[in-house]
């Protein structure tokens, strides 16, 4: 067998080598990071952001209220998720309030409250611009969710534009599975990775995203706002709460029987205290946003379901502990229960067109400021 | 444990720190040690495997050197045996038992990662022992450490002893370009893999996964060269982040491909293709058979045989065999026609044409589930009917880019000169790769290598 490993000789070399080697690597590491940072942490890119897309519709919402200042009016901010989007006219609740309070929504499809908060931080820098922030909860109970909401790692695909550097371990360790932390922190610190997709849309062919985010830009907000709704209910809609038998309407498709199912009768969750945690954690960042802003913090509970179903009896311990801080009020749970008929619905989760007229012009009479 | 996984660049980073930090005469057991690790990430168990055949070969070759006449060669034989005999259960079994009884179950056997690549380095050892090419190990860790290591346990290149010891037994420590040219190997492997040969997966896989789907021309010539590039990024990427690996060790391991595609011949294309383990038939198999030493009829003929088993080497079906057959067939008729000439001057671009548009037809029985699909695809192939390429611009394009990157190399040697270049060039690329390994990799699905699988 010949010498060992490392001759004594050599071990000059290697340690003369290794110093500037790993001079190198960091350097290169760093100029790494700049150079994708000046892509990506700039903004530059936000702007050219598929409008469609996860990101760029948060983005799009943001650039609205950007070059849409403050009139005489006071403004109203509704945020929720798809229920709010499909459910809440912001021209509706203008109109009702009589034009003495004017409604931004905020309803983005997918988007949760740890989304929300990025929004809500970087919509709103002063905390002065809103009378009101109307949060839209799907319900005040607590009740925990299969897989836990806390996990959703389509979050980072809406917040990924409005995320920080500094934000990344609090973003990425609000998630509490490990894979999910890792991927989160990892997309965080390298945005081109939750982008890839987007950017190589966007070399494909500049000139088309350039235009599109144009006209989106321009355009957009109208379109949103003389959005009517859905057309189509699910009139004939039956079910037997205590068999979970649920008697569907012709020309419901599977996906809407889904969705029915999910709502009107719901696998029952554990209470891990899961949920309430994530919204301790989310919704709570939110109220601190606003806790020396004269704004109002106002939670409604959404129409649950096409059909009226029993209240989750998992209490709404976010909510109590939510209620005890100033300017924080909360609707009566039961505001919007007699909308929760198959009239009103298109499926399982959102109003159609009716229920988006009742649910907006209720919206405006009862967070008007006065 | 995938090179292209966060565990692995974990792994590698805190096995390169220990190594350097280390006393030297711990360094061998801390790689070896790594490499078992590496292994058992897949399957614990199978580790057994791997040892008891390094336990086999390395009594075998002690044997053989301390020992004269026929018992030199029973061991020689034992040795062989226990290496083909376990490389031909885990992969043969199922095939030879739907031969020899049709209609049969198959049996649950699962492939040994990296089996036929270290069954092939063990053999070669024995055999050069026995040749008196080789001098006997008598360090059982540093022969363990020949047959395990990681970077090139899975999927090569396939290291001969005298390499792989001349490294480990004048160990020097790499030099600051030493270092720089391992992260720049370790950096093109990543871009072949995840940029390139991943999207040229997802061009072959939507061809391959169902082509009566697709009928016509267009459809199978792109879904076939998608594969015939998804496989060279892939196996050459992979050979690149092991080439680099190593040479972070302080390890030399030889180059495996040279821009096969650019090959005007057959022959110039295994001289270019999987290197080592052309070199490899060429030493063990085609030499022994007697090579072209027994006239031209019995040169065609070592040169099929040759073939055949590097096909089978590849994989346990008809398709693998007939792949071989093909490329052996053609050697032969290259061999009859023009002898062992290069091509050069004004021929090479056509050559090179006629070369690429073969081994692209040799890759349909490669990639092809079934006999029954390949010939199938074949026949599309000579349709009138012409379809659509599978091939997207963005794809087409990306081939274009690999190309013209080919060619300034073959020509220009832009990658020897990048080794000499300014710091800032080297920082530069670096940065630029890295930016395209982030933003350009085809897919978030990790796709493992394709010659894991054999």
């Amino acid at each position: 067998m010949g010498p060992g490993l490392q001759p004594a000789a050599e071990l000059t070399r290697s340690k003369s080598a290794l110093p500037r080697v790993l001079l190198w690597t960091v350097l290169t590491l760093f100029a790494f990071l700049v150079v994708e940072g000046l892509i990506f942490r700039t903004g530059w890119y936000a702007n050219y952001l598929e409008p469609q897309s996860s990101a760029g519709i948060v983005e799009d919402y943001l650039y609205w209220l950007k070059h849409h200042p403050p009139g005489n009016a006071p403004e109203v901010l509704v945020v929720g998720d798809s229920r709010v989007g499909e459910g809440f006219s912001a021209r509706a609740a203008d109109e009702a309030a009589g034009g003495r309070t004017h409604f931004w929504n905020f309803g983005i499809a997918g988007t949760t409250p740890r989304v929300w908060y990025y929004e809500l931080r970087d919509a709103d820098p002063t905390r002065r611009r809103f009378a009101a922030i109307v949060i839209a909860m799907d319900h005040y109970s607590d009740e925990d969710g299969d897989p836990p909401v806390a996990d959703r790692a389509t979050d980072l695909n809406f917040a990924i534009a409005r995320l920080r550097l500094a934000d990344c371990p609090g973003f990425a360790f609000s998630m509490s599975a490990f894979a999910a932390r890792g991927k989160a922190l990892a997309g965080c610190v390298l945005k081109g990775i939750p982008l890839r997709s987007d950017l190589q849309h966007f070399l494909a062919n500049v000139a088309l995203r350039r235009q599109r985010s144009k006209q989106f830009h321009e355009l957009g907000l109208e379109y949103i706002n003389g959005y009517g709704g859905r057309d189509t209910n699910l009139e004939g809609l039956s079910a037997d709460l205590r068999t979970h038998e649920i008697h569907f309407p012709p020309g419901v498709d599977v996906e809407q029987r889904d969705t029915i199912r999910a709502t009107v009768t719901p696998d029952p969750a554990p209470d891990t205290g899961e949920t309430t945690a994530y919204r301790k954690l989310w919704l709570g960042r939110i109220l601190d946003l606003y806790k020396n802003s004269p704004a109002r913090i106002i939670f409604l509970q959404l129409p649950r379901a096409p059909l009226h179903i029993p209240e989750n009896p998992t209490p709404p311990r976010f909510l109590s502990s939510a209620l005890r801080r100033p300017r924080v009020a909360a609707l009566p749970r039961a505001t919007f229960e007699d909308l929760e008929t198959p009239e009103l619905f298109f499926d399982g989760y959102h109003l159609n067109r009716d229920g988006r007229a009742v649910f907006s012009r209720r919206v405006a009479e009862l967070t008007e400021v006065k | 444990m995938l090179f292209t996984t966060l565990t692995f660049v974990v792994f590698l980073v805190v096995v390169l720190t220990l190594f350097y930090i280390l006393p030297r005469s711990l360094r061998r057991y801390l790689l070896l040690a790594a490499s078992l690790i590496f292994y058992m990430a897949w399957r614990a168990k199978y580790v057994a495997i791997i040892l008891s055949l390094i336990t086999v070969d390395y009594f075998a070759a002690l044997w053989i050197n301390r020992k004269q006449g026929s018992s030199r060669r029973v061991a020689l034989i034992i040795s062989i045996a226990a290496n083909i005999g376990m490389l031909g259960w885990f992969k043969y079994a199922n095939f030879l038992r739907g031969i020899f009884l049709p209609g049969a179950h198959p049996l649950d056997i699962i492939l040994p990662l990296g089996i036929s690549f270290h069954t092939f380095q063990s053999i070669s050892y024995v055999v050069d022992v026995y040749r008196g090419e080789q001098a006997v190990v008598t360090s059982y860790i540093d022969y363990a450490l020949f047959v395990s290591f990681f970077p090139q346990l899975v999927a090569g290149p396939i290291v001969r002893a005298r390499e792989f010891f001349g490294n480990l037994w004048s160990w020097k420590p790499p030099t600051g370009p030493e270092w720089q040219r391992g992260v720049a190997m370790i950096l093109t492997g990543y871009v072949k893999k995840l940029v390139f040969a991943d999207q040229f997966a997802l061009a072959a896989d939507s061809y391959f996964a169902n082509p009566g789907a697709m009928p016509g021309f267009m459809p199978a010539w792109t879904g076939t060269i998608a594969f015939g590039l998804q496989i060279f990024f892939d196996f050459s990427g992979y050979t690149d982040i092991a080439i680099g690996v190593a040479q972070l060790f302080g390890f030399h391991f030889p180059e495996n491909f040279r821009r096969p595609y650019l090959a005007a011949s057959i022959t110039e294309f295994w001289r270019r293709w999987h290197m080592t383990l052309s070199r490899w038939l060429r030493d063990y198999i085609y030499i022994p058979l007697g090579g072209n030493r027994r006239g031209p009829a019995r040169t065609y003929l070592n040169l099929i045989l040759t073939m055949l088993i590097g096909g089978l080497w590849h994989g346990a079906s008809w398709n693998f065999v007939i792949w071989g057959g093909f490329h052996g067939a053609l050697l032969a008729i290259e061999r009859l026609i023009w002898g062992r000439e290069v091509r050069s001057g004004w021929t090479r671009l056509p050559m090179t044409i006629v070369t690429f548009l073969l081994v692209t037809i040799g890759w349909v029985f490669f990639r092809a589930a079934k006999f029954g699909t390949a010939w199938y695809v074949l026949g599309q192939m000579g349709s009138s009917s012409t379809g659509h390429s599978v091939i997207t611009l963005w794809q087409w394009r990306m081939a274009l880019v690999a190309l013209i990157i080919a060619l300034l190399e073959e020509y220009r040697g832009v990658w020897s000169r990048f080794a000499e270049s300014p710091a800032w060039v080297r920082t530069a690329v670096a940065v630029a790769a890295l930016l395209v390994i982030e933003l350009f990799s085809a897919t978030d699905q990790t796709i493992p290598f394709v010659y894991f699988q054999f």
